[in-house]
């Protein structure tokens, strides 16, 4: 994959463990950053189906979960599939699509199933979403609910690249579009393996008193306006375990817990005035004790 | 992929922890109340191992102030503490090792204790706070400019500590210009010494700087007429150096206070002494004087008395105004009195031109000469030679049947002076009735007559007449003490509180070798009223070091409590019972898993290290942190490549150590107890 993306190895990183711990990610920042180019390369990688929803003001949620068509030839009723049955989903630009087309990508991602026209289809294993939102532009623009954001196992910022990684970037792309040479490396059942070898990952009394004194700390801050709920608690775990899964450990450290607090939390913090979260929980990570390591 | 860069741990501000001049103070804060407990106190041993005590738990506890707080540790320091007040109890009552101070001994235990444990800013302030009140305590036995000095380095010291704190934590050092400081200090020297030439001085003894009371300025001429002393008449002067006692009247004494005395031994608060019987009444017959400032240093009055055991010290409060004479222990080795000046007169005792009002204070260090009977029986007898003024032996028209009385009394008991003396005291204590339902002496009788033949029953003044008169017609000189007998000792408190029926008088008797000696004939005293201190171990030398415990003396202390005396149990109680819990609790947090083979090794090893390197880890740095931290600041890598060598076995022993950490408290695989013994091994 580090043929498409320069450098990014973090965020990159970030992605994959999203899609190992079973959630789905947001890829937050300015156009042309390489949010796109990282989701096509991760579902090319990871083989599978992929799909691309481009949010517009005027897609419907139809468009996304497909629709019931008349087919003539039977004289019946068949349900088209929308982009959502797929194993990896990139809905680019997500804030620009109106709140009833999220909400339809919400329950899709909430409970990997899709109702339409009172019908549930379930969808398939792996299922894996990557948002993108581009958080500087407004105009026509509806800004993913607290909700919604807080779905997302992760959210991950690109970064601006250095001028190393851009001069690579130019270089790469002098003859031609190295995406277009990946070849996938794990295969659907690979991903699914390592999703459940994710959930036997070790994660010790001394991690979860660790996590639970981080989101208390979180609410006790007078600066938090919506504090962080139970789900981010688990999906923290989820993370830290998968992380650990690519340390190659069978256990999680308090450093994975630290390392994945910003991105797993400060998406779904509402903070008060121009508090930032993330510097907030870098703060409060770096500041929070450890449970003893003694504890017999 | 890359290794991630770990955040910059942000760790709380800890000034004192690592401020090794602000522990210093602190010590050095200590270290001068301690001194004036020395000095003042006259107390020497628990300070002594307070202070080393104190210098140890400094140590250790800089050592340890990146170690957490154990429970072990906690109870281990509150069973001290317990200790400690045990320690005082029994001091208050036995008074071990001879200290006038059981206060000061544990509040100096206190700090010793908590001295092991002296992490954040707040602890040393209050080992500072303990410090002041130590000082407080040496301020009720000290009067002299050297105890200015005390409190002066105690507020540099307090000064130094707040500053060294909040350079640390501004992380600026300590440093002075030495050529300004240098220059400041001769200046001021300098100054001083101009200003010392320049002004003039009183001619006479220098006046003690530490007066602090304003002088009123009154002469010995006043007016007043007080009543005050109960069994003197006062006739013109409110010194009381004109005062009389006529055995025809006698007034009535109620309990109302009138002084507590803080002493170091429970004395007999002598006054007015008077010398010369006639016709039922006592006067003195030499006026002389020596005027004198209120502070009057030792070297100003007579030496030690041979014999003598050591001094010890009295504050008086007066609580009802009193005539101008200056009640204490006798002999006196110095006193200080804030009055405007002070008249000694014949007998010892001072005076003061007005009277003394309520709240007044003035402290009197006195001699404890040894008056043993064993000593005074060795002592010859005084016979009429001894140089004393003819009126000692006066008997002022004793009747002759009261000569016999005395020659009978005394018979079979003349082989030296003080059986004699006893022998008489003992006659009288044990054949006459103490009664304050005394009627008036018939007119015509003489008093001391009336009382030894007729009712048989009198107040001490009659009984310390008789024996003063009947000594004397045996040819020893005797003379009439009053005063106020010690009053409601409280041997917790040091303090006796002097009630009016505590007025008392009593006889001194001349012995040739140890000068006057106080002898009560009344019944209820002890014939030999000598002033010991509290226990008997206290006053015997080397004795005086060998701590004496009895079961009895805790009990005895909350005894003396009264009702109050429920709470020092209760508290003890309460104590245990949050001890308990708390214990309880932790108990019950561990639930009942017992640590797993290798878990406690390896924890303790990994301690080990982090004590080894230097710098403990952070609450909030997991192990790999630590450990990153370690590295890079333990052996940055020289320039040319590769890490430094002297760091690298304890740097890769820490890396494997880390890991078995990880391993344990993460995944619950902990080493085998060998493995952990084998990187121990490594490390030493």
């Amino acid at each position: 994959m580090h043929r498409v993306i320069v450098g990014k190895e973090r965020v990159v990183r970030l992605a994959v463990t999203g899609l190992v711990a079973g959630g789905h990610v947001l890829l937050q920042d300015l156009p042309g950053t390489g949010k796109t180019m990282l989701a096509r390369a991760l579902s090319t990688s990871v083989g599978g189906t992929f799909r691309r929803i481009q949010c517009t003001p005027d897609l419907l949620p139809s468009d996304i979960t497909g629709s019931s068509i008349f087919n003539q030839k039977d004289l019946t009723f068949e349900f088209i599939p929308g982009p959502i049955f797929a194993n990896i989903v990139l809905a680019d630009e997500a804030n620009r699509a109106t709140p009833r087309t999220q909400s339809a990508l919400l329950e899709a991602m909430g409970e990997g199933q899709v109702t339409v026209e009172g019908v549930t289809r379930t969808l398939k294993r792996p299922f894996f979403v990557i948002a993108t939102q581009n958080p500087t532009e407004f105009h026509g623009t509806y800004p993913l609910p607290e909700s919604q954001l807080d779905r997302f196992i992760l959210a991950a910022e690109m970064g601006a690249p250095t001028d190393a990684e851009a001069m690579e970037v130019l270089a790469r792309r002098e003859h031609g579009d190295p995406i277009a040479e990946l070849e996938s490396v794990v295969s659907l059942s690979d991903v699914l393996e390592l999703q459940d070898a994710c959930l036997r990952v070790v994660a010790a009394p001394a991690i979860r008193t660790y996590i639970v004194a981080l989101l208390q700390a979180i609410r006790a801050r007078p600066d938090v306006l919506l504090p962080a709920s139970m789900r981010s608690g688990v999906y923290l775990q989820r993370a830290a375990q998968a992380w650990s899964l690519f340390e190659g450990r069978d256990f999680v450290l308090p450093d994975d817990v630290k390392l994945l607090a910003v991105p797993v939390l400060a998406h779904r913090l509402s903070m008060r005035g121009r508090a930032r979260a993330d510097v907030m929980i870098q703060e409060l990570v770096s500041s929070i004790p450890l449970p003893p390591l003694r504890q017999h | 992929m890359a290794a991630v860069k770990l955040p910059r741990l942000r760790l709380p501000a800890s000034p004192v922890e690592n401020s090794l001049e602000g522990r210093a103070f602190v010590f050095s804060g200590f270290a001068v109340s301690v001194l004036a407990i020395a000095l003042y106190g006259q107390d020497y041993v628990v300070p002594a191992v307070g202070l080393a005590t104190t210098a140890l738990g400094h140590v250790i506890s800089y050592r340890g102030r990146m170690l957490k707080r154990t429970f072990r540790g906690q109870v281990v320091l509150a069973s001290l503490v317990f200790g400690a007040l045990a320690y005082f109890l029994a001091d208050s009552v036995l008074a071990i090792f001879g200290g006038v101070l059981p206060q000061a001994n544990f509040a100096i235990a206190l700090v010793a204790v908590t001295s092991f444990d002296l992490k954040t800013r707040r602890n040393c302030y209050s080992s500072l706070w303990i410090s002041l009140a130590i000082l407080y305590l040496a301020a009720v036995y000290a009067w002299d400019y050297v105890f200015g000095v005390l409190v002066a380095l105690w507020a540099a010291y307090l000064a130094g500590f707040w500053m060294a704190t909040h350079l640390r934590r501004m992380e600026a050092k300590l440093n002075a210009p030495p050529a300004a400081l240098g220059t400041l200090v001769l200046g001021a020297l300098a100054a001083g010494v101009v200003g010392f030439v320049l002004i003039p001085q009183p001619g006479a003894s220098a006046p003690t700087p530490l007066v602090v009371s304003l002088p009123n300025f009154v002469s010995f001429k006043g007016q007043l007429e007080n009543p005050a002393l109960p069994l003197v008449q006062i006739s013109g002067d409110p010194s009381g150096a004109t005062g009389s006692i006529d055995l025809h009247f006698r007034g009535r004494l109620g309990d109302t206070p009138v002084m507590y005395v803080r002493t170091g031994a429970p004395a007999y608060w002598r006054g007015l002494v008077f010398d010369t019987y006639r016709d039922g009444s006592w006067t003195s017959s030499n006026r002389s004087f020596v005027t004198l400032q209120p502070y009057v240093p030792a070297r100003l009055l007579p030496p030690a008395p041979p014999h003598n055991l050591g001094t010890f010290v009295q504050v008086f409060r007066v609580l009802r105004p009193l005539p101008g004479v200056i009640s204490a222990a006798y002999p006196i080795q110095s006193l200080y009195a804030p009055v405007s000046a002070l008249r000694e007169d014949a007998y010892g005792t001072f005076h003061t031109p007005d009277v003394l009002k309520p709240g007044q204070t003035y402290s009197v260090v006195s001699f404890l000469p040894n008056l043993s009977a064993d000593e005074l029986r060795k002592d010859t007898f005084a016979g009429g030679a001894a140089g004393q003024a003819p009126e000692y032996l006066d008997a002022g028209g004793l009747s002759a049947q009261a000569r016999s009385l005395a020659i009978q009394a005394v018979a079979g008991h003349t082989d030296n002076q003080f059986d004699t003396v006893m022998a008489l005291t003992n006659y009288l204590q044990g054949n006459f009735q103490y009664s304050q339902q005394l009627g008036h002496v018939p007119a015509g009788r003489d008093p001391v007559d009336w009382f030894l033949f007729d009712v048989k029953i009198g107040y001490c003044e009659q009984f310390a007449t008789a024996e003063a008169l009947m000594l004397r017609s045996l040819g020893i000189p005797a003379r009439l003490a009053t005063g106020y007998s010690t009053g409601q000792y409280d041997s917790v408190l040091n303090q006796a509180t002097v009630r009016e029926q505590d007025a008392h008088a009593w006889v001194e008797v001349w012995f040739p070798n140890h000068g006057w000696v106080p002898v009560d004939p009344s019944p209820g005293f002890s014939a030999l009223a000598a002033t010991q201190f509290p226990n008997r171990w206290a006053a015997g030398g080397v004795a005086r070091l060998i701590p004496r415990l009895e079961l009895g003396a805790p009990l005895a202390a909350i005894g003396s409590f009264g009702i109050l005396g429920v709470i020092p149990p209760a508290v003890a109680i309460a104590l245990l019972l949050v001890i308990v819990w708390a214990w309880l609790r932790k108990r019950h947090w561990r639930g009942r898993v017992r640590a797993r083979p290798g878990e406690s090794e390896l924890l303790q090893l990994y301690e080990l290290v982090q004590r080894r390197l230097g710098r403990r880890r952070a609450p909030p740095e997991t192990p790999l942190e630590y450990r990153h931290i370690i590295r890079s600041t333990l052996s940055p890598p020289p320039p040319g490549g590769g890490l430094g060598t002297g760091a690298m076995p304890l740097d890769s022993l820490l890396e494997e150590i880390t890991e078995a950490v990880n391993e344990g408290v993460y995944a619950g695989r902990w080493p085998d107890p060998k493995a952990v013994r084998e990187l121990s091994n490594r490390l030493s």
